[in-house]
């Protein structure tokens, strides 16, 4: 499954390359430092815009009037937190399966040979390119008591939902807008991923008398596995740091349903102005993410 | 048999394809439709956008009567300068991140030197750090720093871009060694090879570099509002989100902001899009 691809343009290898690139180059005066001063933005970028604010924050988490660590005592001691991790661990079950499944059917939907399939892929695709916030503005709309939602329902002769507004649904309705930006936008990696399988397994799997759900699970699955572990990684990483939408539309309401921690962090920051327990938490949330992602890493190894 | 069975068999694989069909234009309904119903809303009268919804009707998603006022309306309350920052820092950070982003690729992926693995990783490793969870303790930073409502504080964060730096690595690493060994002959140094050689031959990557780096800058929503709250340099989508969370909304004059805000990267992605595939293809999840 390592079928090295060659991005759509680029020139090809030429045959005997890889044995040529062995041979040591002929020496340039200065190749380490123009490797330097070529590399040196993007390590000072890593430097000052991820490593010094990671710093950052465990400093200003140890750094509580109170000491080193009273702002992580005070955070869990905090059913507020503690509701708060518990709703972002549980839109995180819910939301990345959701948006992982969906993308992989319309993937797999998608290049099969329908009509007019191009032009489906490219219109499921589109609300991938709006910002979350403007996905979150639109479906607030969407979900207001006297919106369209309601006004479908009505016509189908269904009770009105509260949808934002009640606590069971709100999480939920987080979940559909955030999918609706998201699974377009995963979907086409799994639709590279898929026009990316020689044609001739699935053949052979045909001729062998597969049908088609084992040639799914038995040959197309398991050659995906590496773009499907990109989207799983991407896609968890991204969901928890889901924050306009929140922001936007419920403020982490009602009854702290949707108080997602990246909202809580913030709010801990600029409306209690507690910033020892917001680092605090942002040091925790770090943690959190690591686990997951290697977890996720350790359940589908990437090498074959 | 085999003759008797295969209409048989025909129509149940029409059967299936109509299935699947209807499948695919269901999802496009739901992914269109919202974004229709935005569209409409915003160029008919205000007061249209919720009459006409019940009962449903095709009046509910056909505007009876065309407008531009909400547009108006809009731009009275000041959004003009926000969509102008943001196209500004969007097209800066595209300029100065492919400059930081392709160097970075030509050192990792062309250059030879001791420590590059070490480096290679490093940067991998940096750049997978998720930089919204970083973004309120960097804010601490670069305000104390002067960076508040500055221009530098909206771009400078997001010109190095781990994605960009490796669609283009990868791309490098396809040119021909030939090429760059010819050169090489020639007398040219290797920022000469950079720009002469590798970047008139990589437009594909570059474009593909460059929508990661203007959508992930487009898309910013709680580092500009951290780092760039004064109205006068706000960003589109920081200034469409405040403005629907005023007390008197006007939902003709929402809607047309999330249509301009949306409207700038659904017609670059539409029209790049072969090539955002190819940035997917070049960072090698494939």
């Amino acid at each position: 499954m390592t079928t090295s691809v060659t991005p759509a343009g680029a020139p090809p290898r030429r045959a005997g390359g890889p044995a040529r690139r062995r041979r040591p180059v002929k020496k340039i005066g200065g190749t380490g430092l123009a490797a330097l001063l070529m590399l040196g933005p993007a390590l000072v970028a890593i430097l000052f815009f991820r490593l010094v604010p990671a710093v950052e924050a465990i400093r200003t988490s140890l750094s509580d009037p109170q000491g080193a660590f009273a702002s992580y005592a005070r955070v869990f001691a905090d059913p507020a937190f503690l509701a708060s991790v518990r709703q972002t661990l549980l839109f995180t079950v819910l939301v990345n399966p959701f948006q992982i499944l969906l993308a992989l059917g319309l993937a797999v939907l998608l290049t099969q040979r329908l009509p007019l399939v191009g032009l489906w892929r490219t219109l499921i695709f589109l609300p991938a390119a709006l910002p979350q916030v403007v996905s979150a503005i639109i479906w607030g709309v969407m979900f207001r008591p006297d919106g369209p939602l309601n006004a479908v329902l009505g016509a189908l002769g269904l009770p009105h939902q509260p949808f934002l507004t009640s606590k069971f649904q709100a999480l939920p309705g987080i979940i559909i807008l955030v999918s609706w930006v998201g699974v377009g936008y995963w979907m086409m990696f799994l639709v590279a991923g898929l026009k990316d399988i020689p044609g001739d397994t699935l053949e052979a799997a045909k001729i062998d008398g597969a049908g088609p759900f084992r040639t799914f699970f038995k040959v197309t699955l398991p050659q995906l596995k590496r773009p499907l572990l990109f989207v799983l990684v991407a896609d968890t990483i991204a969901n928890f740091l889901v924050f306009a939408p929140v922001e936007t539309l419920t403020a982490g309401g009602p009854d702290h349903s949707t108080n997602l921690i990246m909202f809580d962090i913030y709010e801990r920051a600029y409306v209690t102005g507690d910033l020892p327990a917001a680092s605090a938490e942002t040091f925790i949330l770090l943690c959190i993410i690591l686990a997951v992602v290697s977890i996720q890493f350790k359940l589908l190894p990437s090498e074959d | 048999m085999s003759t008797a069975d295969q209409p048989q068999a025909r129509s149940g694989s029409r059967l299936k394809r109509g299935v699947l069909l209807a499948l695919a234009i269901g999802a496009t309904l739901y992914s269109v439709i919202p974004l229709w119903f935005a569209l409409v809303s915003s160029v008919r009268p205000e007061g249209d956008i919720f009459r006409y919804l019940s009962p449903l009707s095709i009046k509910s998603i056909w505007p009876t009567t065309l407008t531009g006022a909400s547009f108006r309306t809009l731009m009275d309350t000041g959004f003009g300068a926000p969509v102008v920052n943001s196209v500004i820092v969007a097209l800066l950070t595209i300029v100065i991140g492919l400059i930081l982003c392709s160097a970075a690729a030509f050192a990792l992926g062309v250059l030879q030197f001791r420590g590059q693995k070490f480096l290679f990783g490093v940067t991998l490793v940096g750049f997978l750090m998720p930089f919204d969870a970083l973004a309120i303790p960097l804010s601490q930073v670069l305000s104390g720093a002067g960076f508040q409502n500055t221009y530098d504080g909206l771009i400078l964060p997001a010109v190095g871009n781990g994605l960009a730096i490796f669609a283009l690595r990868q791309f490098f690493r396809n040119i021909p060694r030939e090429l760059l060994e010819a050169a090489q002959m020639d007398g040219y140094g290797w920022w000469r090879i950079l720009f002469r050689i590798y970047l008139p031959l990589s437009k594909p990557a570059l474009i593909s570099a460059a929508l990661i780096l203007f959508v992930f800058q487009w898309h910013a929503f709680l580092w500009p509002l951290l780092i760039a709250p004064d109205p006068a340099i706000q960003v589109a989508p920081v200034a469409i989100a405040q403005f629907s969370q005023e007390t008197f909304v006007d939902f003709g004059a929402i809607f047309a902001g999330t249509v301009i805000t949306a409207a700038i990267p659904l017609c670059l992605l539409l029209y790049a899009q072969k090539y955002f595939v190819a940035s997917i293809a070049g960072t090698g999840v494939k």
